[in-house]
């Protein structure tokens, strides 16, 4: 299982202090945070895409291509890349480009992003959200599954003949997640297709998560990729972590309470019951995590928000520390028990090399393993 | 045969205890049931008193789901075969709590809910609200609404027979109306969840029209080139 971190890369004022970082420091933050997912023995960093204030990363790849460069074994992926506003032939480009930048250590989760006028500043209609990620990702697949795309759909110039650059690495697409929060239709999409479903889960109550999840193990199976177990799933989580409870009810309430999404609404006390926002010592968020599989079954992606609400950076590394030293170790040993044979990991670049090494010298009618 | 019985919700936005917002909800739900009763349909009256929720409504509006306590309101209240919905006119319309719970709900869970809604405020000048400003808003939410609506000014509460129409009468019209609609009405067998959770629970009703397998073809299969290596 891997585990791992997701920012949204909001450029918050610290409530405590006044302080609103510059747009480069708080770049830079999030470039020293990944470096520390990798130092802390995490798994994975997955970066927003906004292209609006307060929120930074506009050019995620960009800031992947540097953490590539800085890191040897974490996979760099996004939380989400925007399928419905941003041109699919770039998407395959950029992609495919920070595969051979980052020796594959590289996978995407595709979303169609939470501000409305992102679809008229990229020139779409917000009414169209659902037509554009099915024909753009339906695109994405093709450009970097066929060497050369003829091309005619609904949203974009035509191609005929077109090629794009670099190649994905060793012939072999990055594995690609659909995120959403409430739209069966992109869980449809991702059992479809047999790609990874990523629950955002910190939103809203587990309760939604689960029936989400479920209708996606249901039609992966339906649509023959393997049984409803073997499913590809990934979920949100989000935690404040002190070695004394209290303290880190204490420490986190002035950034939970003005928080740009929760803030001035819910208590941190209602909040915690109805979502899984964690805030208490690691044990605590050790059992919490730990309970998310009795409703969503073994899965194989756990990221979690840590940088945002205008923590500082130095409270952000404080926290990885624990995460990485305390409760990601129990966390590995914990899901790993009980957990069937079948079920398996997350695809990487490697499994998805040796998978399509395998398809290649099958027999021809054989069944093919995917991932 | 025995009639089913049917759910009379009320969800009324009065904010002092006592209220005459609630007082007329409650003569409204009264009446109502007595029309039913007449016909031979039981009832059960189910009252929401929206300031016991106020908190919950716009953590709501700040964070896109309704917490336990809301969520079973709302699936009460939709999920009812008869809506009386009361408010108070405050600066020319419904209170901002009595819109903020419409606006928190579905906006199509209240679709072919029979409703009747009414009003109170301390002058009749503000009787029209119910029809500029109330109306409207449940006809965009597609609710079957009475076409009496029951306005309560102070003084109607202190008024006999030498008016035109007492307050009884008018809560008698607008009852006798929602007892016909909720008696002809079968919409709480139709619906169930929410409406994002029907998505999940019944996807036939979506999947075929988004049929992957039809854009698979379309995209999929279009004519390729192989590469000359």
């Amino acid at each position: 299982m891997q585990f791992g971190i997701f920012s949204v890369g909001d450029l918050t004022t610290d409530p405590t202090t006044g302080r609103t970082p510059t747009e480069q420091e708080r770049i830079k933050a999030i470039l020293t945070i990944a470096q520390k997912v990798e130092e802390v023995g995490l798994d994975v960093f997955a970066l927003g895409e906004h292209h609006n204030p307060p929120f930074v990363p506009s050019s995620p790849t960009t800031m992947l291509g540097y953490i590539a460069a800085k890191t040897e074994r974490i996979i760099l992926s996004t939380a989400t890349t925007l399928i419905t506003t941003s041109d699919p032939v770039k998407i395959a480009e950029d992609f495919a480009m920070l595969q051979h930048v980052a020796d594959g250590r590289v996978d995407l989760t595709l979303g169609r992003g939470n501000t409305g006028p992102v679809y008229p500043w990229f020139g779409q209609d917000i009414r169209q959200g659902i037509p554009l990620a099915l024909e753009n990702y339906a695109l994405l697949r093709r450009l970097w599954t066929e060497e050369f795309v003829d091309w005619e759909g609904q949203f974009r110039t035509p191609l005929q003949g077109f090629q794009s650059t670099p190649r994905p690495l060793d012939g072999v697409a990055p594995f690609v997640w659909h995120g959403s929060i409430r739209t069966p239709e992109i869980a449809e999409q991702a059992a479809f297709y047999g790609d990874g479903f990523f629950a955002n889960h910190i939103f809203w109550p587990a309760s939604h998560t689960a029936k989400m999840v479920g209708f996606y193990r249901q039609r992966f199976e339906h649509y023959g990729h393997g049984t409803a177990e073997q499913a590809i799933v990934g979920l949100g989580g989000q935690v404040f972590m002190s070695k004394n409870s209290q303290d880190a009810v204490k420490q986190f309430r002035p950034y939970f309470d003005n928080a740009p999404v929760y803030g001035h609404g819910p208590s941190l006390e209602e909040f915690t019951s109805q979502t899984p926002l964690t805030v208490g010592s690691p044990q605590e968020v050790i059992d919490r995590t730990l309970g998310f599989r009795d409703y969503v079954g073994d899965y194989q992606r756990q990221l979690f928000l840590m940088d945002h609400a205008g923590l500082p950076l130095k409270t952000v590394l404080e926290q990885l520390d624990l995460l990485g030293e305390e409760v990601v170790p129990v966390l590995r040993r914990e899901f790993a028990k009980n957990r069937p044979a079948t079920v398996p990991d997350a695809p990487t670049h490697a499994s998805l090399v040796a998978a399509a090494a395998a398809a290649a010298t099958a027999p021809v009618g054989s069944p093919i393993a995917v991932a | 045969m025995t009639e089913r019985t049917r759910t009379i919700a009320v969800v009324t936005a009065g904010l002092s205890q006592p209220s005459s917002t609630r007082m007329l909800a409650d003569r409204l739900a009264e009446a109502t049931s007595a029309r039913l009763t007449e016909k031979g349909i039981p009832t059960e009256v189910r009252i929401f008193e929206l300031r016991d929720v106020a908190l919950d409504v716009m953590n709501n509006m700040l964070t896109g789901f309704p917490s336990p306590k809301l969520d079973a309101v709302i699936e009460a209240v939709t999920g009812a075969d008869g809506l009386i919905a009361v408010t108070p006119i405050f600066t020319t319309s419904a209170s901002g709590l009595f819109k903020s719970f419409f606006d928190v709900i579905d906006n199509r869970s209240l679709t072919d809910m029979p409703t009747v809604i009414a009003a109170t405020a301390g002058t009749a000048r503000h009787s029209l609200a119910l029809d500029y400003a109330i109306r409207p808003m449940f006809t965009y939410l597609h609710a079957v609404v009475a076409t009496t609506a029951v306005f309560a000014a102070a003084e109607d509460w202190g008024s006999g027979a030498d008016t035109v129409k007492t307050l009884p009468d008018r809560i008698d019209r607008a009852a006798g109306e929602l007892a016909a609609l909720i008696a002809a009405s079968d919409r709480s067998r139709l619906r169930a969840r929410p409406v994002h959770d029907r998505r999940i629970l019944q996807p036939d009703r979506w999947l075929p029209a988004l049929d992957l397998t039809r854009s698979l073809r379309e995209w999929g299969n279009a004519r390729t080139h192989r590469s000359p290596r």
